[in-house]
């Protein structure tokens, strides 16, 4: 009896300060405040006509590092996991002729593809993970076609740590001449590409951190390929 | 064939990124060509190597002028490869007599090799199953003739006019 009681009160204070809080909310209009004020403000605090990307790029750009720490953490483990003293390509045939010369020829065209993708990340869908991918794809068809086939590791590696430092880089330079990280300098202190809204030399710095991410996602995933693709060697054997 | 100069290879790398990078934003924006210039140098730096062995050469007019000429050419054969194999479907008795034949070639250059490889697997009917030292091994719907050379003269030998010339 004291137990329904005690749940009967405590239904009513739910109740109560649940219809205490939706009281204020009018009825009919939308609550989106957030999203109101990007889409109000994107053109003149960005430059950017992707919306998507400025929140990513520009108004979440500390996200966005964090989200590139996730993927370099997650190539990380992966080099830790599979990692042996000496590893070579094990493949025993070679592609036929039609995929190592198709790969051959496609191999500029989707790097191209690629740099397009992230180039344009303030104007059109995409940026610099899906552009990154596409690179990375050009470098898993050659280990696909060529048996013996490697990246060149010391180019691989500095590249993919400078793209990354590159990114923080530009946050405190954003840092030193605003008022905090990943301030974007280029759009609002320099006020470069004002009057090219909506063309290609726009949005501040978003094409530059695209570009950067673009290259040390491409660099990571095809370390994370190479990483799975070679197999352990014994020396004794 | 041999290898042509480096310098020829990249600007011939480059142009055809170029003319991709075009096609890609189809603007003709300054601003998007400036970009497109700068990476199609860059990437065609990081690929020249791979892409071309030949370089300039293949820009040869009479080249260009047959690979434009391959392309009516070739949609033609695919349409009438097409409406064949929709008859055999069709047709109640269902005429077909598949089976796999070799055929020859006699193509030196890989390209070639791999638009060849292509064609026959664009159109209906036939399919290209593995290349191998020159020879293909193709699946084909209607085997009129199992023998080498009769295969060859069916299927690689209409291509061939075209593709040996833009392939030398």
């Amino acid at each position: 009896m004291v137990k329904r009681i005690l749940a009967i009160i405590m239904l009513l204070i739910v109740g109560f300060w649940m219809a205490n809080a939706l009281s204020g909310v009018p009825f009919g209009e939308d609550k989106m405040l957030v999203g109101k004020y990007y889409l109000e403000n994107v053109k003149e605090q960005t430059g950017a006509v992707n919306a998507v990307t400025a929140v990513v790029v520009n108004y979440r750009g500390f996200d966005t590092l964090g989200e590139v720490t996730v993927l370099f953490i997650a190539s990380t483990g992966v080099g830790a996991l599979l990692w042996r003293k000496k590893k070579e390509r094990t493949a025993k045939s070679e592609g036929s002729v039609v995929l190592r010369t198709g790969s051959k020829i496609l191999l500029p065209f989707i790097m191209l593809f690629g740099a397009y993708i992230f180039i344009h990340g303030h104007l059109t869908p995409g940026g610099g993970f899906p552009g990154g991918a596409t690179i990375a794809t050009a470098f898993l068809m050659l280990y696909l076609a060529f048996k013996d086939y490697e990246i060149e590791h010391k180019v691989f590696e500095p590249i993919e740590g400078l793209a990354g430092v590159g990114y923080v880089t530009v946050g405190l330079i954003g840092l030193a001449i605003g008022s905090y990280f990943l301030f974007d300098w280029i759009w609002q202190t320099w006020g470069w590409g004002h009057e090219n809204i909506g063309r290609l030399l726009s949005a501040g710095f978003i094409p530059i951190i695209y570009t950067l991410i673009g290259i040390k996602v491409g660099t990571e995933l095809t370390g994370i390929v190479d990483n799975m693709v070679r197999e352990e060697v014994k020396d004794n054997d | 064939m041999g290898e042509a100069s480096k310098i020829s290879r990249y600007l011939y790398t480059v142009i055809v990124l170029f003319v991709i990078w075009i096609f890609l934003t189809s603007s003709l924006d300054i601003q998007e060509l400036e970009i497109g210039l700068v990476f199609s140098l860059v990437v065609g730096a990081l690929t020249y190597s791979v892409f071309t062995e030949s370089g300039l050469a293949n820009f040869h007019p009479k080249r260009i002028i047959y690979g434009i000429a391959y392309i009516p050419y070739f949609l033609w054969a695919m349409l009438m490869a097409n409406l064949d194999v929709a008859y055999r479907v069709l047709h109640p008795k269902r005429p077909i007599n598949p089976g796999i034949v070799e055929c020859e070639t006699v193509l030196t250059n890989d390209v070639g090799k791999l638009v060849l490889a292509n064609s026959i697997t664009l159109t209906p009917g036939t399919i290209t199953l593995d290349v191998r030292d020159g020879k293909y091994y193709i699946h084909w719907i209607d085997v009129k003739d199992a023998s080498i050379e009769g295969a060859s003269e069916n299927i690689t030998k209409p291509f061939e006019k075209f593709l040996k010339v833009i392939f030398p």
